[in-house]
């Protein structure tokens, strides 16, 4: 038993860490039930193409809220870059939404599905 | 993102996995440490370092690197234990210095030593005069092994057909100021006694002792911190900056 033990606790360990270390790519995706990043930048990218800024605005604020919660729970096993990229874009989106600038919104939106992309990965 | 938890998290992930590794990796002694092994563990130590604070890259690719480093450092261990041919080459071999007395300037050299070095090395293991050295070695782990001449080795009790009783081994009584009583006990003695030993070295309170030893002959060993040297040797061999 004592020997089980000596062996199974360091593997057990390792195979934890392991989990930890892995565990960024699937918990961004099915941490939030219903709201997840890339249905709501979907969502967005909807609303900017009929520039109904409003909604866009709306959905926006919808997505930083998604973002708080992935963000306290993937950052055990994402690089502190990826989640900085991401949150300049959620920044920079909320500009282009206050000057009603299509074109920079959309830009920032899909660079942030990019870094949504590599985050964990 | 709270950085503080992030580097704490990964602190216990690098400290515990650097444990196990080195666990696995082996038993020897820092001692015992070939350079190889000695770099080997400095760079394990790195990555580990970098995988806790380093937050712009994932912890995953630096502990791959910590376990890689760790297994290939396992291999080359069993390879060096398996097959002697490769560890003479991995670990290198011993190499003699000083030989029928002679320095050998070309072995030297060729291992990166200067004379102030072996002269250390020989004063490590209590030769303080290299006239008294027929043949010095170079282990692989950088320590120095000797032979001395026949004139300089010590007589042993064996020699004269002197029988002795069995040292044993000596038990600490006062350490740092602080009487052991657990160690007294063990002895059959009690503070009087140890309070008597103590006046007959003209020592007044135990405060001044810094270590005090009892062997299984009898014979009490005190250091004070008060050691009263006035002349220390200098033992210099080159007149540096101080």
């Amino acid at each position: 038993m004592r020997k089980f033990l000596v062996i199974a606790i360091p593997i057990l360990t390792l195979i934890l860490f392991i989990l930890i270390m892995l565990s960024g790519n699937h918990l961004k995706k099915s941490l939030v039930e219903n709201n997840n990043i890339p249905d709501q930048i979907q969502v967005i990218e909807g609303y900017i193409n009929k520039e109904e800024w409003q909604e866009v605005s709306k959905e926006t604020k919808k997505l930083e809220e998604i973002w708080q919660k992935i963000v306290v729970i993937v950052q055990f096993s994402s690089e502190r870059n990826e989640i900085n990229a991401f949150t300049i874009n959620l920044a920079r989106l909320r500009g282009a939404i206050r000057a009603k600038d299509k074109s920079s919104a959309l830009i920032e939106l899909n660079e942030a599905y990019e870094h949504w992309k590599d985050l964990g990965k | 993102m709270n950085e503080g938890l992030v580097v704490f998290v990964r602190s216990i992930i690098g400290f515990f996995s650097l444990l196990i590794f080195t666990r696995i990796i082996g038993k020897e002694q820092i001692s015992q440490l070939t350079f190889f092994d000695y770099v080997l563990g400095i760079s394990i130590g790195s990555i580990a370092a970098t995988l806790t604070t380093d937050l712009a890259s994932r912890a995953w690719p630096h502990w791959v690197g910590l376990l890689t480093w760790a297994i290939l450092g396992y291999l080359m261990e069993l390879i060096t234990i398996r097959w002697r041919y490769a560890a003479k080459y991995l670990e290198g071999e011993p190499t003699i210095v000083i030989m029928n007395g002679k320095i050998m300037e070309r072995a030297l050299k060729s291992l990166k030593y200067r004379v102030s070095d072996i002269l250390a090395l020989l004063r490590n293991q209590g030769v303080f005069d290299v006239r008294e050295v027929d043949f010095a070695i170079i282990e692989p782990n950088g320590q120095i092994s000797i032979l001395k001449k026949p004139e300089y080795q010590t007589v042993i009790n064996k020699d004269m057909n002197i029988q002795v009783p069995p040292s044993g081994i000596s038990t600490e009584l006062i350490y740092d100021g602080i009487i052991i009583e657990e160690n007294l006990r063990q002895l059959n003695k009690n503070r009087t006694w140890l309070m008597d030993q103590l006046r007959k070295q003209k020592i007044g309170d135990i405060s001044e002792v810094f270590l005090a030893t009892l062997n299984p002959a009898g014979d009490l060993y005190i250091d004070k911190y008060d050691d009263q040297i006035t002349k220390v040797t200098d033992i210099g061999d080159y007149k540096g900056p101080y």
